[in-house]
């Protein structure tokens, strides 16, 4: 169990990488948008059916 | 057989054969345009855009609009709207047509394709596209043109400083929701792990790391996450007008404070796990409910630019709207909206002039009248001296009315707020008293005992209570066709008293539509000679003419327009007369003529050498729900009243009178909203379109503004009927009435909750960790209850 004085805050340094990660994102607009990029994968995925 | 066009949507006219072979199968359509558009994108490898349309209609073919480009040969003007990097250039560009993701799909796309495209995106929300390109391979006139065969047309545009602030708001939104989420997440598996603990056992090491943990986690959340808050709570205090973000901060804070302190003392209970979860479901309810209201306002907000033709030192030049100065000889085509207020320089036109004063049919000019900016220049290319521009025109003018009608816009109460005032006041005078008895009795918890009362009453579920209901009403109301733009509407709609309405374009259609004809010739059958009217109408830009669009025009020759009296064309070698009784007067059958003019109706004519041929009556109609619509909402005992700038006898021609309680005409736009403050009533509803009407939209305690109207009056109404449908007005009200009484419930059950649980914790009767999860439970049952709003 002392492993936890280890793992827990190790966990933590995750959380506020991700953090990080999630204010660049916003930042670069990239939730300007909300209606759009929930559909942009399925357009993309069709995209390249149609190709082959 | 009504066939829809493939492309846009609209009824294919009958006898019309436009159709090709398009994905292995027979398209048909409306129009050459809509053709040119859709062989195009199925060209192009582009046909999935059909497929995943979420509308079956996209924008009908218009005319050519790529002029607007030419505007940006002006090198100022170039440079204020296009970013440059060396060779790179980049503009933003306000699109119309966007009505979903397949549509951004298929610009962004088709603009890929093109040479010297560098990149493209699409805001589907804000209808914005920026692109940038290579200007050694291409320019900005090609791309727009561009935009045009995919069927969208493309305009040059700018942020206002407005929008930038805005976008900046959102951005923090979204920044403070995601870091509560995720802080939350970490303080409730911590949190989990100790209640586990309080039951089966724990080391005091373990309990210590992790309540280490949750402060780390909690303090971002409760520091910045919430400072939304904490800043409507002080200004809630400067203002002594309490909201609920008062009893939300002191929630927070006293529950993270203590916290704080049984984490520095290593006693007493933390609270960290409530504290972060109230925040984000809070933050997320704000989130959804502006979210739910952005589109509309983006919308409204836009800086385009809009060309117009000016004659300076004699020669023709193109200048945006916004550099014409006084004086200026402005040119205004046919069907062109006036930008300017000026006098008419050409010898005679039509105007249309509804958006001002709500009358549909033009109104003759002549030369040396005044012609005012917002309104629609009908039939003969003309002329203008610009007399005001900018904010002296005559709307600008309306504009100003209106923000004075806003300020003194009645306001009315939400329960939300009463409860609040009440409530805070309460809270801490329990606390206090609780604290000052333990501490008299000489109890040493008594501050434990205080802060338990003050998680007790942490007005979770209270302040949820109404914001989870409108959220969730909103939607609903929007999937319904209804858009709510402001907070206050559901709750002012379901106190609704008294109706006003705007006569055209509100209960009537606002265009003209055929009512009936009188045909006076054997040689020619009633569907032939509707459609030589349609013929000789399809170039015009007159309202008229637009009662003629779903009929399949004949092959009418040498079409000509005789200005203020109607039209002439060649079908079958013989001359055709179209027009008004001044018309008949002018090739001489004034005599027969005259015997079929009817009053409140508009008669035209076509004669055919020296012989009458037919009559037909035009007329603004009725919305054909308007009557059930009415005798519905008075039955339910709502006050009727109709409000209509146009004439008595026109008012009452299409409308009859026993239908509303009162009804005022002849109103100028001042006087519809002064009348509606002699009225003294405040739960007073107001449903209008046009321009006129908005002083009264804006100054009416709710107000609506149909789908079809005008864009100031949508920015200045409560909310806006997206379908256009007058059978949403009445279930709106209802399920407004519906939402209040959630609302209710959810305050009564959150209020009976605290109040029970409140003489237990001042009797220091309750484990801090039976509070918090009866605090987590009441929150979700409020939660559940308003979720039932989603499937009215």
């Amino acid at each position: 169990m002392e492993s936890l004085f280890l793992l827990i805050p190790i966990a933590g340094i995750f959380v506020v990488i991700a953090v990080i990660i999630f204010i660049w994102a916003v930042k670069g607009d990239q939730f300007d948008d909300l209606n759009r990029e929930g559909e942009r994968i399925l357009f993309d995925d069709d995209e390249t059916d149609t190709k082959k | 057989m009504n066939k829809l066009c493939f492309h846009c949507g609209d009824p294919i006219p009958t006898d019309l054969h436009i159709h090709s072979q398009l994905q292995n199968e027979t398209r048909e359509f409306c129009c050459y345009g809509c053709q040119a558009i859709a062989e195009h994108i199925c060209g192009a490898d582009l046909a999935l855009y059909y497929e995943r349309r979420e509308m079956d209609l996209a924008k009908r073919a218009t005319s050519d609009s790529s002029a607007i480009f030419d505007l940006l040969k002006d090198p100022s003007l170039y440079n204020e709207y296009v970013f440059q990097e060396s060779n790179l250039h980049s503009i933003q560009l306000s699109i119309s047509g966007i009505t979903c993701s397949a549509c951004a799909w298929l610009i962004e796309k088709h603009l890929a394709n093109q040479v010297g495209v560098v990149s493209i995106s699409v805001n589907v929300s804000e209808s914005l596209a920026s692109l940038t390109w290579d200007s050694n391979e291409t320019d900005i006139h090609i791309l727009a043109q561009a935009f045009q065969t995919i069927g969208y047309s493309a305009q040059p545009h700018r942020h206002g400083e407005q929008d930038l602030v805005q976008k900046n708001e959102r951005k923090k939104a979204i920044i403070r929701l995601g870091i509560a989420g995720v802080g939350m997440m970490q303080v409730m598996m911590s949190a989990i792990a100790m209640y586990a603990g309080d039951l089966q056992g724990m080391e005091d090491a373990y309990r210590h790391l992790l309540r280490w943990i949750s402060f780390l986690f909690a303090t971002p959340v409760v520091i910045y996450a919430g400072l939304p808050f904490y800043k409507g709570a002080i200004r809630d205090i400067k203002t002594r007008h309490f909201t609920m973000d008062l009893p939300v901060s002191l929630g927070v804070l006293l529950s993270y404070g203590s916290s704080v302190l049984a984490f520095y003392t290593e006693s007493g209970h933390v609270y960290f796990d409530s504290a972060t979860m109230f925040i984000f479901f809070l933050l997320l309810g704000r989130f959804l409910e502006t979210l739910a209201r952005s589109n509309q306002n983006s919308q409204q907000t836009k800086h385009s630019l809009e060309p117009v033709k000016v004659i300076r030192d004699g020669i023709e030049t193109t200048v945006p709207t916004q550099k014409l100065a006084v004086g200026d000889i402005a040119i205004i085509n046919p069907g062109q909206t006036i930008p300017v207020d000026g006098t008419l320089l050409s010898e005679l036109t039509n105007v249309d002039e509804s958006s001002l004063t709500g009358e549909y049919s033009p109104v003759e000019k002549n030369k040396g009248d005044a012609l005012h900016a917002q309104t629609v220049n009908v039939d003969q290319k003309i002329q203008l001296r610009v007399k005001q521009v900018g904010q002296n025109t005559q709307a600008a003018t309306i504009s100003r009315i209106t923000e004075r009608a806003l300020s003194e816009k009645p306001r009315v109460a939400i329960i939300a707020d009463t409860v609040a005032h009440y409530f805070v006041l309460a809270v801490l005078l329990t606390a206090t008293i609780t604290y000052g008895f333990w501490t008299v009795m000489g109890e040493a918890e008594a501050y434990w005992i205080m802060v338990s009362v003050l998680v007790v009453t942490c007005p979770c579920a209270l302040s949820l209570a109404t914001p989870v209901a409108l959220t969730a009403m909103t939607n609903t109301l929007k999937r319904h066709g209804l858009l709510i733009t402001r907070g206050h509407v559901i709750e002012s709609l379901a106190q609704t008293k008294q109706i006003v309405f705007d006569k055209t374009g509100t209960l009537t259609q606002g265009k003209f539509s055929i009512i009936n004809q009188k045909n006076f010739s054997n040689e020619h059958s009633a569907d032939v000679i509707l459609s030589i009217m349609s013929g000789l109408e399809q170039n015009s830009q007159h309202p008229i003419a637009q009662a003629f669009r779903p009929i399949q025009p004949a092959a009418v020759l040498e079409i000509q327009n005789i200005t203020s009296l109607g039209v002439s064309g060649f079908f079958n070698g013989k001359e055709f007369f179209f027009g008004n009784l001044a018309l008949m007067t002018k090739i001489g059958l004034q005599q027969d003529a005259a015997l079929h003019v009817e009053n409140g109706k508009l008669a035209l004519f076509l004669a055919c050498e020296q012989q009458l041929i037919s009559v037909i009556y035009l007329s603004d109609v009725l919305r054909p729900e308007a009557e059930s619509v009415l005798r519905t909402l008075r039955k339910n005992g709502i006050r009727l009243s109709l409000l209509t700038g146009d004439t008595r006898s026109s008012a009452l021609s299409t409308l009859p009178v026993s239908w509303f309680d009162d009804y005022e005409t002849d109103c100028l736009p001042d006087q519809k909203w002064q009348w509606l403050k002699q009225q003294g009533q405040t739960e007073v509803l107001m449903v209008g379109d046009g321009l006129n009407d908005v002083p009264a939209l804006a100054g009416a305690t709710t107000s609506l503004a149909m789908g079809a109207s005008s864009d100031l009056a949508k920015l200045h109404s409560d909310a806006v009927l997206l379908n256009n449908h007058l059978r949403t007005i009445p279930e709106a009200i209802e399920g407004a009435k519906q939402c209040r009484r959630i609302i209710k419930q959810n305050l009564c059950w959150a209020a009976g909750y605290n109040a029970t649980l409140l003489p237990l914790a001042v009797a220091g009767l309750i484990p801090p960790w039976v509070a918090a999860i009866g605090m987590a439970l009441s929150s979700l049952i409020v939660v559940l209850n308003a979720s039932r709003l989603n499937t009215l």
